[in-house]
């Protein structure tokens, strides 16, 4: 059986062939067929379809599509609960988002008053001590939950190629966190915050060549004072917060974008069609040939054109090659199923 | 046939059209500076103007107090009565004004002593702040040291380091006499050798080459002449 290639579209002058082409039998609809399809679309997108409001937004945002792609990807199997790790410490960045916005309802940054309005928000607004507790019993459990992430990542090898970027990122994210540890504890202005807030700078500034400039930095001066107070409340409200979550869209985006490891304990399996590593030495390209049409044709049947293409491609030299020799490299792709080659390598 | 559609054509292929000699100069069939590209570089630029007139100014606006020395403060602390030549008396004044309580620090204040080739007449203030990390130092008259309760720092009667992790002498106040009355004013770290150099931080070296590794800063007063 012989399958018929579909040809490259030329892209100006000549008739596209007809078969095996989906563009090109658009225009083979038969005119009510096409006027129902325009009727259908004129509704979907008329003032009677707007009363789907949601189906309205997901026309011009597509976002049931954006919807698929975070939410109903595929994850490989074995995937576990370990993996709830990077979600369970990003809810805990949006609370302490929230929390830190209504903490500043009342917080006022001021070394005569920042102790007082702290005070008076734990004591006396009602549940100011739940909203501070959870902003600063959250604050230490956003680190234990990054280190817990961060070693499920390392435990499962899901830092390795090509996610050695996200690991990057993630360190970032480690770091930023703790400068907003650091900067969250001098903000309630009493002794605890502001000593730990001295020594921090010390040993800043006992970093080799830049740690004395960057204490300067952070204290805005060469002592702890009033400004210290407001830079630390900045970096802490607007700067670092704003970089985390860009970064956190970043992360996100790469492990939608690359998928999710599978835990070191789950076999991986191979996709239908895929290379037998061992019958595939390095350069040496074998050849199947008595599967290569069958299993070419079989992988073609559910796909769309353009993959068909792709997969149509080896054999199309194939039959010529039937009655060779195997595996004398005459580089043509293999693309059988893999254990039953008989090229072993 | 199929390769006329390739309008990039590569350079072996003669051009269809052979246009005449531009005019003005400059312009020519297959120039190097598009249209486009001046548009980009134009657009590239100008973005990058804009963002540098935001930036440069926010970022220099709070690099600045690494720039900026702070008013020099002087504060009485006591009569010349009070201070003796062979022992400290503990002082409490504002360094930092501005932010309160956590403003004031100590300091042990004594007369000069002839022991250590001091000159009688002035005044010694040593600051409480380690050497190691800025815990507060106490002055111990049975063992005549300072010592830090820590990590185990322990300085001798000068304030110079004989035990533990800190890396120089105790850091000390500049101190003048003004009618009656002994004032203290800007902090100053010592060397090894009790030589006057620029405040540094705790932890930093003001001595042999790894003082190299700490430069002084612009924000700290320059140390009194000795």
């Amino acid at each position: 059986m012989k399958l018929s290639l579909p040809k490259r579209k030329s892209k100006q002058g000549e008739p596209a062939p007809a078969e095996g082409d989906a563009v090109a039998a658009e225009p083979e609809l038969s005119r009510s067929e096409r006027r129902a399809r325009k009727t259908a679309a004129a509704k979907h997108h008329s003032a009677e379809g707007a009363k789907d409001v949601a189906g309205w937004v997901d026309s011009r945002t597509n976002a049931t599509g954006i919807y698929t792609a975070l939410l109903s990807r595929h994850v490989p199997k074995g995937t576990n609960w370990f993996y709830t790790l990077g979600s369970a410490t990003m809810f805990i960045f949006a609370m302490q988002a929230i929390t830190g916005v209504f903490l500043a309802m009342y917080y006022v940054p001021s070394t005569t008053q920042a102790y007082a309005s702290i005070t008076h928000l734990t004591n006396d607004v009602w549940m100011g001590e739940f909203v501070r507790g959870m902003h600063k019993w959250g604050a230490s459990l956003m680190i234990i939950l990054i280190f817990l992430h961060m070693g499920r990542t390392f435990f499962f090898g899901a830092y390795k190629y090509p996610r050695e970027l996200n690991w990057v990122i993630g360190v970032v994210l480690l770091v930023l966190t703790t400068v907003m540890g650091l900067t969250g504890y001098l903000l309630p202005f009493d002794q605890r915050s502001l000593w730990a807030t001295v020594v921090a700078n010390n040993i800043t500034a006992s970093g080799p060549v830049v740690g004395p400039y960057l204490a300067d930095f952070l204290r805005a001066g060469p002592e702890v004072g009033a400004t210290t107070l407001s830079r630390f409340y900045a970096l802490h409200m607007m700067l670092i917060p704003g970089l985390i979550g860009a970064l956190i869209g970043a992360h996100l985006f790469l492990v939608v974008k690359l998928g999710t490891t599978a835990p070191p304990w789950v076999r991986g399996t191979r996709p239908k069609g895929a290379l037998d590593e061992q019958s595939v030495p390095a350069g040496v390209p074998s050849s199947d040939d008595a599967e290569v049409p069958v299993a070419a044709s079989a992988a073609a049947t559910d796909a769309d054109p353009a993959a068909t293409e792709s997969a149509a491609e080896p054999p199309a030299d194939a039959p010529a090659d039937a009655d060779e020799p195997d595996g004398d490299g005459d580089g043509q792709r293999p693309a059988a199923e893999p254990d039953e080659g008989e090229a072993s390598a | 046939m199929s390769d006329s559609e390739n309008n990039n054509s590569p350079a072996e292929d003669p051009p269809r059209v052979t246009l005449p000699d531009a005019e003005p100069r400059g312009y020519f069939e297959g120039e190097s500076m598009t249209r486009r590209k001046v548009f980009t570089t134009a657009s590239l630029a100008l973005g990058g103007v804009a963002s540098m007139a935001v930036v440069l100014p926010v970022v220099g606006f709070a690099v600045a107090p690494l720039f900026e020395r702070g008013r020099e403060r002087w504060e009485a602390v006591g009569k010349l009565d009070d201070f003796g030549s062979e022992t400290y008396k503990q002082v409490v004044f504002t360094e930092t004004p501005g932010i309160g309580e956590v403003g004031k620090t100590t300091a042990y204040v004594r007369k000069g002593n002839p022991e250590f080739d001091e000159d009688p007449d002035e005044y010694l203030a040593v600051s409480t702040r380690c050497a190691h990390l800025g815990c507060p130092v106490r002055f111990v008259q049975a063992a005549k040291n300072f010592i830090c309760p820590c990590h185990g720092g322990v300085y001798d009667f000068e304030g110079k380091r004989i035990g533990g992790p800190p890396v120089r002498p105790l850091d000390r106040f500049q101190t003048r006499v003004r009618n009656d009355h002994v004032e203290v004013g800007p902090r100053y770290s010592v060397t090894n050798q009790l030589k006057a150099v620029r405040a540094r931080d705790p932890g930093e070296f003001t001595g042999g080459i790894w003082e190299y590794l700490y430069p002084p800063r612009p924000s700290t007063f320059p140390p009194p002449s000795n």
